[in-house]
């Protein structure tokens, strides 16, 4: 059995011992300035700046295997169907056979290139640094009730173990006759049968689970005591407020004429 | 034959699992991790060894897919929750015939014979899922054998059985003794071993410590110990008494009447 | 506290002027049906439990021994609505003025299947022990404390870091009744606790039970295996169709034929029987070797 979908890398850099909420707050800073910056310079920028804590958090090579394996085909398709297609194309490039590339639509899938790049690198950070456990503790102590910490605690363990379950269920299904392996189309045919039982199964699961928590106390309106303490300190509070609020202040300068 | 899962865990160590069952019923016993459920996946090809070879009824496992086994296997999960999918228990039941093709009246005496040797005739539309534990248990055996496999592999069958399912189980082994049917049953109950099968394989840290006829089993209670399971109430009863070896009630009552 | 022979059904009213606190779970006149089902699951029961008593409850499928948990912790009918007539009485509180989760401090509940019984929300073993305690608001370091404490009484110790999804059924339902034994519940109820278990897992799980037991907590337990259940348990409730048959120590119980017929007995009474010795039948190991031998003899 597989265990929950976690990402975590341990480590004892700055980054790892950091407060989730600074991190998360660094995330979403860096993915909204990515998007709102106007030019290709400023977005590099970001990109730097985040590819330099990813390499002091340690998890630079991590990151470069799934970045890869993710951004390379999403920038090649950019880089293919804006450098050709895009409306404001004028300026030739390059031309490869009888398709002609133009300038001003590489430019634009660059743009976009980064920016996604921006996106993934930030994501991947905060995950590599942060256990799953911590972010929703950090959210509790911040006021997010009990029931809404279960959901995003259990929201991870979730997609294993539905996965899990339909192996289990298509392995009885194969042991019954249900061929799933072969051509292509046989083996798509094979997940239809597969729906209903995962629904079902899923159901009468949660309804277990719902009657355990029950047994266990769940929901009981008790003062929620802290599982762990998060190092913080006046440096880092100040820190967030700042990221936050570079993130209306980027909007207020792009609506003012920030090139 | 040697097999190891993903994770590295070897389950069957150097020089692998050597193993021959024949006909009639045998039990296949062992502590938890001792590799029994394991075994079982890779005889229907669930799990495909990565040293030797496993061959079920002169075929050969790795060669064809495990739909195909189906023909000739029918196994029954230990979690009958991880096998249920149809709305009903007839739809459930009859879903490996109806798979494999078979024809109208085969499908129908099959099934028939399905129901009736599990106790389930009368509900045949019922949900699965409005059915307990144990009658759900039921329905996944039935549902292993209306295809009238030639072989019919039961994962912990007795779990959580009351006495007269016990009991129903017991003929049912003996019902597909006597049609030439071959039954693995992998199983913690001692007791049921001792009553309803004849051949007993007691696995311990992925080797075979013992093969060979029940009734000679648990004559040496350290392999028995040592594979972390305990002997039939009646073996306990015998050795108490001074009898010789009993592995049934049966035994216990003739070596007690001379 | 001793077995009052009140007829097949074993009426367990405590006798006028003895303080309730002594009982720990009273049915009174109990009928329960759960929602759209025809018949009732269970009919008509009435049953009082000590405090610190085990108690075995056998029967065919369908009895009702897992409504009578399920009633017992209240999720019946709070939690599945249906039809609730009696009183359930649970540590002195009656089960309709207390929410199962405001009962879950005193009463704990093992299910039989081990799956469903974790939280989902914790990475590690031990995390999810104390996942009980903290719904009830217990200081850090007492949580920790009772970890332990539960880890070591089933024996799960060594798998403390690891995350619950990797962990056998076997494992799974020791880990289930940890977290359960952490929140120090006064009465236990356990639905066929180690049907996923192995031979050595069970005996485990039978050693902490006993230990449980001497240490005055009431375990009210579902088993099938009646040589285990004449071996445990002082006192077997037996149940067939929605209501209790016997009620009493294992030897008268499995003494009658309504119960033999209808629920089964131990090897060692249908042995006695067979043998042609005359009752009543002993239902333990001992028992049936003093019987045997002095016929030997």
């Amino acid at each position: 059995m597989a265990g929950g979908l976690s990402l975590y890398a341990e480590g004892k850099s700055l980054l790892h011992r950091a407060h989730p909420l600074t991190k998360g707050a660094l995330t979403l800073s860096a993915i909204a300035i990515a998007f709102i910056a106007p030019s290709i310079g400023w977005v590099l920028g970001i990109g730097v700046i985040l590819l330099v804590l990813v390499t002091a958090a340690g998890v630079l090579r991590r990151l470069l295997a799934v970045a890869a394996a993710i951004l390379l085909p999403i920038t090649l398709l950019l880089l293919a169907v804006q450098g050709f297609a895009n409306a404001n194309n004028r300026t030739v490039a390059f031309a490869l056979g009888p398709i002609v590339y133009y300038r001003e639509g590489l430019a634009i899938a660059a743009l976009a290139a980064l920016r996604i790049a921006c996106l993934v690198c930030a994501t991947f950070l905060f995950s590599f640094t942060t256990r799953p456990a911590d972010i929703s503790e950090a959210l509790m102590q911040r006021g997010l009730s009990t029931r809404m910490g279960y959901v995003v605690q259990s929201a991870l363990q979730i997609i294993p173990q539905t996965l899990d379950m339909a192996g289990r269920i298509q392995d009885a299904q194969r042991a019954r006759g249900l061929e799933t392996e072969g051509s292509l189309p046989r083996r798509a045919r094979a997940y239809l049968p597969l729906m209903l039982p995962l629904v079902l199964s899923s159901l009468v699961a949660t309804q277990e689970r719902a009657m355990a928590l029950e047994v266990r106390g769940f929901g009981l309106p008790v003062k929620r005591v802290a599982r762990f303490e998060f190092a913080d300190s006046p440096l880092q509070r100040v820190l967030r407020w700042v990221l936050i609020g570079a993130v209306p202040a980027a909007i207020a300068a792009r609506l003012a004429g920030w090139r | 034959m040697r097999f190891a899962y993903p994770g590295g865990v070897e389950v069957y160590p150097e020089p692998g699992l050597t193993l021959t069952l024949g006909s009639g019923v045998t039990a296949l016993v062992g502590e938890n991790g001792a590799g029994k459920t394991t075994l079982t996946k890779l005889l229907i090809g669930l799990l495909r060894p990565s040293a030797g070879s496993v061959t079920v009824a002169g075929l050969e496992v790795a060669k064809i897919t495990v739909a195909a086994m189906a023909r000739t296997v029918g196994y029954s999960f230990q979690n009958p929750d991880d096998q249920l999918f149809e709305r009903t228990v007839q739809a459930e039941v009859s879903f490996g015939p109806r798979v494999l093709r078979r024809s109208a009246e085969g499908i129908e005496r099959g099934v028939a014979w399905a129901l009736r040797a599990c106790g389930l005739e009368g509900k045949e539309d019922v949900h699965p899922h409005d059915l307990g534990l144990s009658e759900r248990k039921w329905v996944a055996i039935a549902s292993a054998l209306a295809g009238e496999p030639a072989v019919v592999v039961l994962d912990e069958p007795t779990l959580g059985q009351d006495y007269p399912s016990r009991e129903r189980l017991r003929s049912l082994v003996r019902e597909l003794d006597d049609r030439g049917r071959s039954v693995l049953v992998v199983t913690h109950d001692m007791d049921f071993v001792g009553e309803a099968c004849p051949t007993a394989v007691v696995l311990s840290h992925g080797r075979v410590r013992y093969s060979g006829p029940t009734s000679k089993a648990f004559a040496d209670h350290s392999v028995i110990q040592e594979a972390g399971l305990e002997p039939p109430h009646v073996d306990s009863l015998a050795r108490m008494l001074g009898l010789s070896e009993c592995v049934s009630e049966a035994d216990v009552l003739s070596a007690w009447r001379r | 506290m001793g077995p009052d022979r009140g007829g097949a059904r074993g009426d367990r009213r405590p006798p006028r002027g003895v303080a309730l606190s002594s009982t720990s779970l009273v049915f009174e006149n109990v009928s329960y049906a759960y929602e759209e089902a025809a018949r009732e699951a269970v009919s008509d029961l009435s049953l009082s439990i000590a405090v610190g008593e085990w108690v075995g409850v056998t029967g065919p499928t369908n009895a009702g021994k897992s409504t009578l948990c399920l009633l017992a912790m209240g999720l019946a009918p709070h939690f599945f609505g249906g039809r609730l007539k009696g009183r359930v009485v649970v540590l002195e509180k009656d089960s309709r003025e207390l929410s199962v989760i405001q009962r879950s401090a005193e009463v704990g509940l093992l299910f039989q299947n081990p799956f469903t019984q974790i939280s989902g929300a914790r990475e590690r073993v031990d995390d999810e022990v104390g996942f009980g305690p903290e719904c009830h608001g217990v200081s850090r370091l007492e949580v920790a404390a009772r970890v332990e404490e539960a880890m070591a009484l089933v024996g799960i110790s060594q798998l403390a870091a690891r995350h619950p999804m990797d962990l056998s059924g076997g494992q799974l339902q020791r880990l289930a009744l940890a977290g359960l034994l952490a929140m120090r519940p006064k009465l236990l109820l356990l639905d066929e606790p180690t049907s996923q278990l192995d031979p050595a897992g069970t005996a485990a799980i039978f050693d902490v039970l006993a230990g449980l037991h001497a240490s005055g907590i009431t375990i009210v337990m579902v088993e099938h295996r009646l040589e285990t259940l004449c071996e445990l348990c002082p006192r077997v409730v037996a149940m067939v169709a929605g209501r209790i048959i016997a009620d009493g120590p294992p030897d008268d119980v499995f003494n009658r034929e309504a119960v033999q017929l209808r629920v089964g007995s131990p090897v060692f009474t249908r042995l006695a029987r067979e043998a042609g010795l005359s009752p009543p039948w002993p239902v333990r190991l001992r028992d049936a070797t003093a019987v045997f031998g002095r016929r030997l003899a």
